[in-house]
């Protein structure tokens, strides 16, 4: 098998977005029958990688060849044209039709008059799944299935044609541990055939267990290439995090030196013994398995754990967004019931949501108007919305938080992706919040505005705010956390101080392996 | 407003802001297209019909776009929260029959009557808002639904027939009278546009409609209630359309439940017209008038000019597609 030719070759790639180097000449193979996992850090160049295979991306230099040939992909559809068939984390599928009908979408077969034979593209479509041994029926509707049997129709979409090359992009995200076999037992069975498959991923364990050789990237770069059956665990990780992480992050740290770890490990033990401004006991819902946490005044406290583990169902928790069936939600000692996020906000919670452009911002509307949008109680004279006061707390936060804009009246569509989230955070600046909750702080934010929006989480923890963080960058928990908690299957599995974990490369070993 | 309760601050804030209200007030995305375009049809019509630019016909226009105007003041807060309501016209006819038949039947206060009809519409709208939100139907087919129900009620209490209305005050409170000379309902239509201002572009209220219909998970997550956001813009639009009805009743002397079919239409068009955004988030109060007005114009210019019935449906049809279209394109 190795002496063929490989189906995909991609040499010395180099991408640019402005002065950003996403991808500074990285090479990658895939060979036929082969599961490839490509692994690395966000922001590590593992989506441009695959979307300049995609033809979404063009590259800035290098040379694409895809069985053998030299190629120049100008959009999605030549990509697809070559055989290359992307499955992506968001599903393509129409959910009110069955799968048969999805498989056909666009190619079905008429018997004149343009009209549909629904029997033909039942049979013919149970016909394909079988002999490509998908364990699906044909005629169920999508919105029936269960989440795997979606992924798994999504990728029998995908192979339909002429397909030889299969990148699946964090497939197991959404998946539950039974799910993930019926996944990897479709992966299996469509290597047999000779498909090569790119699979990229978080999750170390997934990579022994399916994978046949392994790819390292880092900051535009290849760190290596492995037969699977040759590394160790802790050998990847540490290839992940690199060898400049703990000079990096200490650098960062200089810059902030006094302002990192808060006032809260000064004087740790006056704090400790401070009353929690949250606490959770045994709570419980439909994603959360008995979470016990608390977080004290300027207290950063990091959420870490998979996607899917319940970190974000933690903060909807607190925010008023789920309610907790079992065990009890306690506020600054209260114990409360919160149905809306409006009482949350009332209390003195707020939220940085994870997708700022869903969840934190109207983007056609001007910043003032954003920051306003939380605060409107406050910015109510008689009825009237107080537009002076809510015009120069918007000067204030513009201000305060450096956001880059011509003025207050710019409509946030207009700024960039770290301004965005400086005005999110802008939204919470008057009055300061009890408890503060980030989702993905850093999401989408470049390197500069990073560092400017760690600065401002700090000020919030100084300030006496009680802050939690999700993140699944570990770098940014252990840069920015007084303490870490891992979550796993909807609980917390362990807690420790951020300075009793040494190294990046043992809070990975944490949340690879949460303790069981 | 702002500048009250910021006097201590710089002049120049005082400026600004004061500034911004003028803007807001005066400016909307895109209203500048539908403008020209209100213009041209007057410069227009102007040329083409002798009597069309007088006063009288100017205060015939006016007449005969109050109803659609003052609608059209509610939903517009409806469209930019990101809902619909199709059965205003329908709500006129159970509004002015409701308060016609009480006048006959129980009372002959105008007061009370106008209250019974503006009650009626506000109930209507409670209605399809908490439809829409409670139950989460799409507001399209709540008031769709709707739409059918108040008008069918309205034929069963009347029996299809108009009900009259004899009440000189009435008539002369919101159709035959005049204000320092304006003719009533011009003034009511003038009363109902400054509340639609002063609520949409001045209150905080303004704000949660801007962001429910801008982007309601957004808005939700910042402690905006938004279904009750939604629910009041329902409600606000049927008390509209009572007060509407009022005026379409006196101008009749009687409450008619098979006229006014359609209006729904007119009034929707004058939103968009204006530059409001169907998927919500966008609007204002400034180019809803001026979208009515392009309404009314074509309405009246359309017959002046001797255009056949007929082809007044069509042609109208056309010029509310292009300057939708020509709105469009920035």
């Amino acid at each position: 098998m190795t002496a063929q030719q490989p189906l995909v070759d991609l040499r010395d790639i180099t991408v640019s977005f402005g002065a950003v180097k996403a991808l500074r000449g990285v090479s990658f193979d895939l060979r036929p029958g082969e599961v490839h996992a490509l692994l690395g850090q966000n922001g590590a160049g593992k989506s441009t990688l695959i979307k300049v295979l995609s033809g979404v991306n063009q590259r800035d230099g290098g040379e694409v060849l895809i069985h053998g040939k030299e190629t120049n992909f100008r959009s999605a559809q030549d990509s697809r044209d070559s055989g290359i068939a992307m499955v992506y984390q968001d599903l393509s599928l129409i959910p009110s039709m069955s799968v048969a009908s999805n498989l056909f979408l666009g190619r079905e077969p008429h018997v004149g008059a343009g009209l549909v034979r629904h029997r033909t593209i039942h049979a013919q479509a149970q016909k394909y799944l079988a002999e490509q041994g998908f364990p699906i029926k044909a005629s169920a509707r999508v919105d029936s299935l269960p989440f795997a049997y979606r992924q798994l129709t999504e990728i029998a979409k995908a192979l339909m044609g002429d397909i030889k090359i299969l990148v699946l992009d964090e497939p197991t995200s959404a998946l539950s541990a039974g799910e993930e076999e019926i996944l990897f037992k479709t992966v299996a069975e469509v290597t047999k055939r000779g498909v090569g498959v790119i699979y990229v991923t978080h999750r170390l364990q997934e990579v022994f267990r399916i994978s046949d050789r392994v790819s390292v990237l880092r900051d535009g770069r290849n760190v290596g290439t492995h037969n699977t059956s040759e590394i160790t665990m802790e050998k990847l990780v540490s290839e992940i995090v690199g060898p400049g992480h703990e000079r990096m992050a200490t650098d960062t740290l200089s810059v902030e030196e006094g302002d990192r770890r808060s006032a809260f490990q000064d004087d740790a033990s006056v704090r400790s013994t401070a009353a929690p401004v949250v606490e959770l006991r045994g709570v419980r819902n439909s994603r959360l398995n008995g979470v016990d946490l608390k977080v004290r005044p300027g207290e950063i406290l990091g959420l870490a754990g998979m996607v899917g583990s319940g970190r974000t169902e933690i903060l909807e928790t607190m925010f008023g967004l789920r309610k907790a069936d079992e065990g009890e939600v306690l506020f600054e000692g209260k114990s409360v019931r919160w149905r809306t996020p409006h009482q949350a906000i009332a209390a003195g919670v707020a939220l940085v949501p994870e997708d700022r452009h869903l969840e934190g911002l109207v983007l056609e509307d001007t910043i003032a108007a954003n920051i306003a949008m939380p605060r409107l109680p406050h910015l109510t004279r008689a009825g009237l919305f107080s537009k002076g006061e809510a015009q120069r707390r918007a000067k204030k936060a513009v201000a305060d938080l450096n956001v880059k804009a011509p003025g207050i009246h710019t409509r946030l569509q207009n700024l960039s992706g770290g301004n965005q989230q400086k005005v999110v955070f802008g939204k919470w600046l008057t009055p300061e919040p009890r408890l503060l909750l980030l989702d993905e702080p850093s999401v989408g934010v470049d390197v500069g505005a990073r560092d400017e929006i760690y600065g401002i989480i700090r000020r919030f923890a100084r300030n006496g705010c009680a802050v939690v963080v999700v993140s699944s960058e570990l770098v940014e928990l252990q840069l920015l956390c007084d303490t870490l908690a891992v979550v796993h299957d909807g609980r917390v599995t362990t807690c420790v101080r951020s300075s009793e974990v040494q190294g990046e490369e043992r809070l990975h070993h944490l949340v690879q392996e949460p303790a069981r | 407003m702002s500048t009250a309760t910021s006097s201590p601050a710089p002049a120049s804030t005082g400026d600004n802001s004061r500034r911004t209200a003028v803007r807001d007030l005066l400016s909307s995305d895109r209203p500048y297209g539908v403008l020209l375009a209100l213009i041209a049809l007057v410069i227009f019509f102007s040329i083409k019909s002798d009597v069309f630019f007088t006063g009288a016909n100017l205060e015939n226009i006016g007449r005969q776009t109050t109803l659609v105007t003052i609608m059209a003041v509610g939903m517009t807060f409806i469209i930019i929260s990101a809902e619909i309501d199709l059965s205003v016209a329908s709500i006129l006819k159970l509004s002015c029959v409701s308060a016609a038949l009480f006048m006959n039947d129980f009372s002959d206060n105008w007061a009370l009557g106008a209250l019974v009809g503006i009650g009626v519409g506000a109930l209507i709208g409670l209605v399809n808002g908490l439809l829409t939100t409670k139950l989460g139907i799409p507001s399209f087919l709540v008031t769709l639904g709707m739409l059918g129900v108040a008008k069918g009620i309205a034929f069963v209490i009347t029996d299809t027939a108009p009900v009259l209305v004899d009440n000189r005050t009435f008539w002369a409170v919101f159709y035959e009278g005049t204000i320092a000379g304006i003719p009533v309902p011009i003034v009511w239509t003038l009363i109902a546009l400054a509340i639609g201002s002063v609520l949409l572009h001045l209150s905080t209220f303004g704000r949660k409609v801007y962001a429910t219909g801008g982007n309601a998970t957004a808005a939700r997550y910042s402690g905006i209630n938004t279904d009750r956001t939604k629910i009041l813009c329902f409600v606000l639009t049927g008390v509209l359309a009572g007060l509407a009805s009022l005026i379409f009743t006196a101008q009749g002397h009687a409450a008619r439940p098979d006229f006014a079919d359609g209006l729904e239409l007119d009034v929707i068009a004058a939103v968009i017209l204006g530059g409001t955004s169907l998927f919500g988030g966008r609007g204002t109060i400034i180019g809803t008038l001026i979208g009515s007005l392009i309404i009314g114009v074509l309405n009246n210019g359309l017959v002046l000019i001797g255009v056949s019935s007929s082809w007044q449906i069509a042609v109208k049809g056309f010029i509310i597609i292009l300057a939708v279209a020509l709105s469009k394109r920035r």
